[in-house]
């Protein structure tokens, strides 16, 4: 534990306090008995009835499949939205006209972004999607993470194009290139890597949001948690084994994150 | 901020009321009590009756059953209003829950349509008819009120896979065993398997999609699936939004699940 929690992102202070916090926890568990013979007994025949017993963790496995599998989907049509969006804005500032785009745009992302992500998906699968019943429910749910998940990729893309020098794009337009091949070849690559780390937040914050895909049908982790508490009558323990899961994996991502920023910082120093 | 604490107070007193309060005996106690049930159950319109203008302040809706008795355990509310068939399987799985004797209502369950779908309606009642008539909807129930489901597997139910006829599309919610559960990655209980025998005598296959319950309606109503069935009572209200088969389970009863330290015979 000790070599897992000293790579830990943010680590130092951030370290102490998740020693303090998981002390605590201990400590209250102890003062509830969970540590008396009776409790562990108890506590293990209840988690081989919730993931043991006939292979119910499958359930789990089967959730988290379904869980990435969504996540990674809407994360590709979040990118591609989210770029596009963000360099019609971008250029309409930049002095090319293009008013019409850049209305679409804007109304895109303030319709997508000030409903919540719930609403959207019930309305995709409910009011858009009515008919559509041979169609996979995960492909809806894509769907509609990955066009919400666009408005704020968008965002994210524009900061970090206008977060590059004008003097880049001056001096790119000066050499004659056009403005969508300074765009290209000079903004964007730059641009890019400002942003990776923060797409990988978006990522990390939309695998959380997946977790309401089961309001459609769609049996992610959480609804196959859910699941599992219908099937075993318990309540907490599969609902803990869920938070654990999603936990684990966003640490892992956060972890793959801190890397990739160091690497993409190489050259800079 | 002195309202803060005002509101503070007089909940800590309104909570030390009803830990004192005297133990339940009759649901016409009931009335004045927090209360929870599944969101758009039946269980939720008896409680709003039974609570009338103080439904707003004691009522709580859950989405699963689990999380209600939860609650209940956790003293958070006093009773869930709830079916007797799923409320039996707690009481035996689960240590310190009673189901109070005297039921609220009994009801019948019905298969849900879109309105004004007559002609799937009437085939289902022929169909339905036929397995009451040769004793096939009785077989089914019998197995599962009376004998132990736990050892039967989704692949034991025959779903027609790669029928001709193409697809029946039903909604569930997968959480009111025996009526419907999720097992692995499929699908037990008696309405599976009734809507099984249903989907082969109309030739097609069965696709079952799990939902939450108060997602039904319009699962149904938007055609994403041609019918719903969930143990779902009749009621007048919804039979203003949707069709209904015949009957297929009657004397469903409502019933007041509690704890069991909290209710006296």
């Amino acid at each position: 534990m000790t070599t897992r929690s000293k790579s830990y992102p943010g680590a130092g202070r951030g370290d102490i306090l998740l020693w303090l916090v998981g002390a605590f926890l201990l400590y209250l568990l102890w003062e509830s008995g969970f540590f008396t013979e009776a409790a562990w007994s108890d506590f293990n025949r209840r988690f081989y009835q919730n993931f043991v017993k006939d292979d119910r963790y499958m359930m789990l496995v089967d959730g988290l499949k379904s869980t990435i599998f969504m996540t990674a989907g809407a994360t590709v049509i979040g990118v591609i939205v989210g770029l596009i969006l963000s360099v019609i804005r971008v250029a309409h500032k930049g002095g090319l006209h293009i008013p019409v785009l850049n209305k679409l745009a804007e109304t895109y992302i303030t319709v997508l972004r000030g409903t919540p992500a719930m609403v959207q998906l019930l309305i995709w699968n409910f009011t858009i999607f009515a008919s559509a019943r041979d169609l996979n429910t995960q492909y809806i749910a894509i769907l509609a993470f990955g066009l919400n998940s666009g408005a704020y990729v968008a965002e994210i893309f524009r900061g970090g194009i206008e977060s590059i020098d004008p003097g880049q794009m001056e001096a790119a337009r000066s050499l004659g290139l056009t403005y969508w091949s300074s765009m290209r070849h000079v903004i964007l690559p730059q641009a890019l890597r400002n942003v990776v780390p923060m797409l990988f937040n978006e990522f990390i914050a939309l695998l959380k949001e997946t977790s309401i895909a089961g309001y459609i049908g769609i049996d992610d982790l959480t609804r196959a948690g859910q699941n599992i508490q219908a099937l075993t009558l318990e309540h907490s323990q599969p609902l803990v084994m869920v938070a654990i899961i999603y936990l684990v994996i966003v640490l892992l991502l956060t972890r793959f994150v801190r890397k990739l920023e160091q690497w993409l910082s190489r050259g800079r120093r | 901020m002195r309202k803060v604490f005002a509101l503070m107070l007089v909940l800590t007193l309104c909570s030390c009321a009803f830990a004192d309060g005297e133990k339940l005996k009759s649901p016409s106690q009931l009335k004045t009590e927090r209360l929870a049930a599944q969101r758009g159950t039946v269980g939720q319109f008896i409680a709003e009756d039974l609570l009338g203008d103080k439904k707003a302040e004691l009522l709580t809706t859950y989405e699963k059953y689990v999380d209600a008795v939860a609650a209940l355990r956790q003293e958070k509310i006093r009773a869930v209003i709830m079916d007797e068939m799923p409320a039996k399987r707690f009481v035996n799985e689960i240590d310190g829950l009673a189901i109070m004797d005297e039921a609220l209502t009994e009801e019948s369950y019905a298969i849900g349509f879109k309105k004004g779908n007559a002609e799937l309606v009437g085939q289902v009642n022929k169909i339905l008819a036929e397995m009451k008539a040769d004793g096939t909807l009785d077989a089914i129930l019998k197995k599962y009120i009376d004998g132990d489901y736990s050892s039967i597997k989704p692949e034991d139910i025959d779903f027609n896979k790669g029928a001709e006829g193409g697809k029946l599309y039903v909604g569930t919610e997968a959480g009111f065993a025996p009526y419907e559960l999720k097992v692995g990655s499929g699908f037990i209980g008696i309405d599976v398997e009734m809507c099984a025998n249903i989907a082969k005598k109309l030739g097609k296959e069965l696709v079952i999609i799990n939902m939450n319950f108060d997602a039904l309606p319009t699962a149904v109503s938007t055609g994403k699936v041609d019918m719903i069935c969930a143990g779902i009572t009749v009621t007048d209200e919804r039979k203003e939004n949707m069709d209904f088969s015949d009957n297929y389970v009657t004397g469903a009863k409502q019933v007041a699940l509690v704890r069991a330290d909290d209710y006296e015979k």
